[in-house]
């Protein structure tokens, strides 16, 4: 019975978040869409890193960059090779997972700051890593689909038709986005919910206790970066396209993969919606504070403010305060067994 | 094997099923102007590593400000929406379309940095929205007119400037050994280039050039190096904070080049620092060009567009960025800007404002150096194209030589 | 195979390696600071400092010397050290050690945007606190403010063993450090010794920031960005909770910048940076923590 409900919950939890996804776009400009279809590509990035963060419990600052990897990937692959861009978003992710498990070596090592600082060299040294090797990357003027390979940048030129319907390209690109996201989604709760996810818990929870039940740690630590590698190259993919298909060193410093950070725990590490809001959050709370005033530095200072807030506030982030919110439902309809 | 060939498959279904329609063109009225108002929008750091070029883009507003409260243009105020990118291309973009398709803009205008218009020229020019003189010096913005046809910039370019020093040097100075330290990205890259143009056949004069980064902490290792290779010419191609410690490096080892400190570093306020840091002997003697009036140089004590730019400040700005050149940058700019749309007609258009500004012969702006006419042709798309070569003697800069055309 | 090097060059690199490592030591102290008296990396250490500097430069402007104008503002920032604490790090103090190190990246931003606010955005000059003049030994070129820098960072080593190991405060800030839950039982008021180490990596942050702006010529609101990254780098090579390492480690860092960018010619001085960090992580691999810390032993 428990079972039963817990998965009829799970399913209409699905249920209404496609439902939301499908009818957003109504209520939303055409260039709004695209700050949702943005926001989608945060999303797509933090899910991976919540799989690294949030369950195996290792720090990474350098999910900005793996979003890089992504993004190159599909503007190499456009631009150069003839491939339609849609078509290189599942190459970009196995790119970037091929990165991401590089990455994830280090990890079989090293543990907690210094883990850190692996992740956070490889971000640091990626704008000047793509502007040495310009012959691929276009150097610092970045590459240009929109003007370089236009047919083959869905979208780029105004409406796309798909099967019979007309959409503009915006709304286009955040049902992509946001779509994605939602399969991604799926897949990595059924990952986590499986063996899999009880190995990363058992890694983060206590590395000596897994080591001692027989649980491969360097293995499931750097498994656990590949996958997360994959999400960010597909939300780096995406992102291309929704930057106009424009990409470039500078879009990918530091600060990208600080905010996909302050996304994940903003949003509420390991809830799904919570995810959502941290991207969101890192998507739009900016934004809000640019409007506010426009004497410089002091967007910073409200949207740091606002950081600060939600974690003094609600210490189990957004995710974390809906969780809250929804748990007198969700008492009444799971009844415990003890 | 036979699993590629069932994937490929599998994506041209999906590629079939995505077809890709024509860009309708523009509609009937035109947007963002009515009788009361024009509005023009762009984005600029307000907040992140560059916000100190907010200034150009808070000089700008000033000004407009300044003239609608002296009957705007055709009776139209000027409304202009800055937006924060935080330098971000990406986030460019994003403010961008806001501005194009939720705002409404007559056009873009000011829009600060090369990549951050690089990433919006293509959808402009395709959606046919001016992209109005442009904040950066990448001679693209005047070289690529042919595919960019309502892309336009302002300042002069880095390649031109540096190409001016090339042969400035080629001509008076054939002995020198050049050393060269510039920013590695985009801008360094154009100087360095524009110097070997200038050079022409005495570019090999050129016996070291080395890079830095804007995330290295200072270029101590840089300085050692050129100096080590015997030069007696030093080119500054970098940003302010970059510039003043190659004054201080090089006073360290002892090393007193002939320098030469491009456009953007050499503010008189950057100079007295460099001074500071290093000591009046090491930058006595250096060499840069100036386009626009330095309000904290007393050869503009008492200048009406000086005096005019200090009151805008304090009436429009609350009275902040008085000694800041990129105020003046922005207003002389915004100048350009009312001059363009003066000429649009009664009724201005994008594509007669288009006319306008590649139509300029700007001779009365008073916020650039007195005799730099701002002109541009079909065929010419470089608004200042011109500039005055400057030697800082004493302490401040002194103007030499006549008026320098910058190609 | 080594005829033709110039040696006084490479020399000369070394020492200006020394010298830019010098500015990021104190800071990299500083983190290490903070990361023993309370357990977290401070993302918004660099910032701090920066504001700090701006303090110092405000008082310099209004007729106060250097020297006096540094101890008001260290004094000063270690108060600010405190209240910063008590306002927003202490409603989070129990939460995970992730959450309070996100809580450092909303105060960079903060105090980061509160500078450009208060401060106009122009480059500004801080007067020296030690001489400037060249020394040449042996067609090496030094300064006195460079040992200055060097020496400051290590008495601040000195300072801090000193207190860690022989008064009673430091060494209960190391327990509570280590063990919160069991400090409290003893009577400890771990929330106070938190607030403690906050000023004080406050305080020690501003010092960073007084001996790194004046040599650097010019600083602005961004000056500390670029030092707080290689001090974590330095600080972390060094062994993050170890003090003398972090200074090691740091001048280690300026060091092999230098070595990197000038004489390999495919790293070049674009690639420096990223070539650096790549042989941190090598010896990482081979020191899980670091050159001079200790593996922690793990309870299980």
């Amino acid at each position: 019975m428990n079972r039963v409900l817990r998965i009829a919950g799970g399913v209409a939890f699905a249920a209404a978040a496609v439902a939301l996804v499908l009818v957003l776009p109504h209520w939303l400009s055409d260039a709004k869409a695209a700050e949702f279809a943005r926001a989608g590509c945060f999303f797509i990035a933090i899910i991976g890193l919540n799989l690294v963060t949030g369950y195996t419990g290792q720090i990474s600052l350098g999910h900005g960059a793996l979003m890089a990897v992504g993004a190159y990937t599909t503007a190499i692959l456009t631009a150069d090779h003839g491939l339609r861009d849609l078509w290189t978003i599942p190459l970009a992710g196995l790119v970037a997972m091929a990165a991401g498990f590089a990455l994830g070596l280090p990890a079989r090592r090293l543990s907690g700051l210094y883990l850190a600082l692996a992740t956070f060299a490889f971000a640091v040294a990626m704008p000047a890593l793509l502007k040495r090797f310009s012959g691929l990357t276009g150097g610092s003027q970045g590459i240009n689909l929109f003007d370089e390979a236009l047919s083959r940048s869905t979208g780029a030129l105004g409406h796309v038709h798909l099967a019979g319907w007309t959409l503009a390209t915006n709304d286009f690109l955040y049902y992509l986005t946001w779509g994605i996201g939602l399969v991604l989604s799926g897949a990595a709760w059924l990952l986590v919910r499986g063996r899999l996810g009880r190995a990363f818990r058992a890694v983060r929870d206590s590395e000596v206790a897994a080591a001692s039940s027989g649980i491969n740690i360097s293995f499931y630590k750097t498994l656990a970066f590949a996958i997360s590698g994959f999400y960010a190259g597909v939300g780096g993919s995406l992102f291309v396209l929704v930057s106009n298909w424009f990409v470039s060193p500078s879009t990918f410093t530091f600060d990208k993969s600080l905010l996909l950070v302050v996304g994940a725990v903003v949003g509420g590490l390991g809830s799904l919606a919570g995810m959502a809001l941290g991207a969101l959050f890192i998507q739009f709370v900016p934004t809000w504070a640019a409007n506010l005033s426009s004497a410089p530095g002091a967007p910073s200072v409200f949207f740091g403010t606002a950081i600060v807030l939600v974690m003094i506030l609600l210490p189990g982030g957004l995710g974390g305060f809906l969780l809250k919110l929804t748990e007198p439902l969700t008492r009444r309809l799971y009844t415990r067994s003890e | 094997m036979r699993a590629m060939g069932k994937s490929r498959v599998l994506f041209g279904v999906f590629g079939a099923l995505v077809v890709v329609s024509a860009a309708s063109a523009g509609g009937a009225s035109t947007p963002g102007v009515t009788s009361k108002q024009i509005l023009i929008g762009g984005t600029t750091p307000l907040s992140g590593p560059a916000s100190a070029y907010a200034a150009v883009a808070k000089g700008a507003d000033a000004y407009f400000k300044y003239v609608n409260d002296h009957g705007g243009v055709f009776g139209r105020s000027i409304k202009y929406k800055y937006e924060d990118d935080a330098y971000d291309p990406s986030q460019t973009i994003q403010r961008t379309r806001d501005l194009v398709q939720n705002e409404k803009v007559f056009a873009i205008y000011n829009t600060l940095g090369t990549e951050q218009n690089l990433a919006v020229r293509s959808y402009l020019n395709q959606l046919k929205v001016p992209q109005l003189l442009v904040a950066s010096g990448a001679s693209t913005w005047g070289n690529d007119f042919k595919k960019y046809p309502w892309t336009i910039g302002y300042q002069p370019s880095y390649k031109g400037e540096a190409t001016i020093y090339g042969r400035y040097i080629a001509k008076t100075r054939p002995n020198a050994r050049i050393g060269v330290l510039y920013q590695n990205d985009d801008y360094g890259k154009e100087l360095v280039a524009g110097l070997q143009r200038g050079l022409g056949q005495k570019a090999k004069l050129i016996v070291s050039k080395q890079g830095y980064d804007v995330t290295d902490t200072d270029v101590k290792s840089q300085i050692a190096r050129l100096k080590s290779k015997k030069a007696n010419t030093l080119m500054v191609f970098a940003t302010p904070k970059f510039a003043i410690q190659s004054y201080s490096s090089a006073r360290l080892l002892g090393w007193r080049p002939l320098v030469f400190v491009n456009a953007v570093s050499s503010a008189s306020n950057t100079m007295t620092i460099a001074a500071l840091a290093s000591s009046k002997r090491q930058t006595e003697g250096s060499i840069s060009i100036a386009f626009n009036k330095d309000p904290v140089n007393p050869r503009w004590k008492g200048d009406k567009a000086v005096t005019l730019f200090r009151t805008i400040l304090k009436k429009y700005n609350g009275g902040q960025g008085l000694t800041d050149v990129y105020n003046v940058y922005g207003m002389s700019s915004a100048f350009t800007l009312v001059d363009a749309l003066k000429h649009a007609g009664k009724n201005p258009t994008r594509a007669s404002v288009m006319r306008a500004v590649t139509h300029l012969d700007e001779r009365n702006n008073p916020f650039v150096l007195p005799g730099i006419v701002i002109r541009t042709t079909p065929t010419d798309h470089f608004p200042i194209a011109q500039a005055r070569l400057e030697r800082y003697h004493n302490g401040n800069w002194v103007y030499f030589g006549s008026i320098v055309h910058i190609g | 195979m080594l005829v033709g090097v110039d040696w006084a060059g490479v020399a000369q690199q070394v020492v200006a390696g020394l010298s830019s490592g010098g500015t990021y030591a104190t800071l990299a102290v500083a983190l290490v600071l903070i990361y023993r008296a309370t357990g977290v990396v401070n993302f918004a250490q660099g910032e701090l400092a920066m504001f700090s500097t701006f303090v110092a430069w405000t008082l310099t402007r209004h007729g106060f010397a250097y020297w006096p104008a540094f101890l008001v503002t260290v004094l000063a920032s270690f108060a600010g050290g405190i209240a910063l604490e008590r306002a927003v790090i202490r409603p989070v103090e129990r939460a995970s050690v992730l959450t309070i190190a996100i809580v450092t990246i909303g105060l960079f931003f903060i105090v980061n945007g509160a500078a450009f606010w208060i401060w106009s955005p122009e480059v500004k000059s801080m007067p020296n606190a030690f001489s400037t003049r060249p020394i040449r030994i042996g067609g090496v070129a030094f300064a006195i403010s460079d040992l200055g820098i060097i020496g400051v960072s290590l008495l601040a080593v000195l300072l801090l063993w000193l207190f860690f190991r022989f008064t009673k405060l430091g060494l209960a800030m190391r327990a509570a450090a280590l063990n919160p839950e069991s400090s409290r039982l003893t009577g400890i008021r771990v929330s106070w010794t938190i607030a403690l180490g906050w000023g004080l990596a406050t305080a020690l942050g501003a010092v960073a920031g007084l001996m790194a702006a004046p040599p650097l010529g010019s600083f602005d609101q961004n000056f500390m960005q670029p030092i707080l990254l290689y001090a974590f780098a330095g600080a972390v090579l060094g062994g993050i909770d170890s003090a003398l390492g972090a200074v090691i480690g740091s001048l280690a860092l300026g060091v092999f910048l230098n070595l990197l960018g000038t004489y390999v010619s495919w790293v070049g001085t674009d690639l420096r940076q990223a070539a650096a960090l790549a042989v941190i992580l090598g010896v990482l691999l081979v020191r899980p923590a670091g050159l001079f810390g200790k593996l922690a032993v793990r309870r299980v």
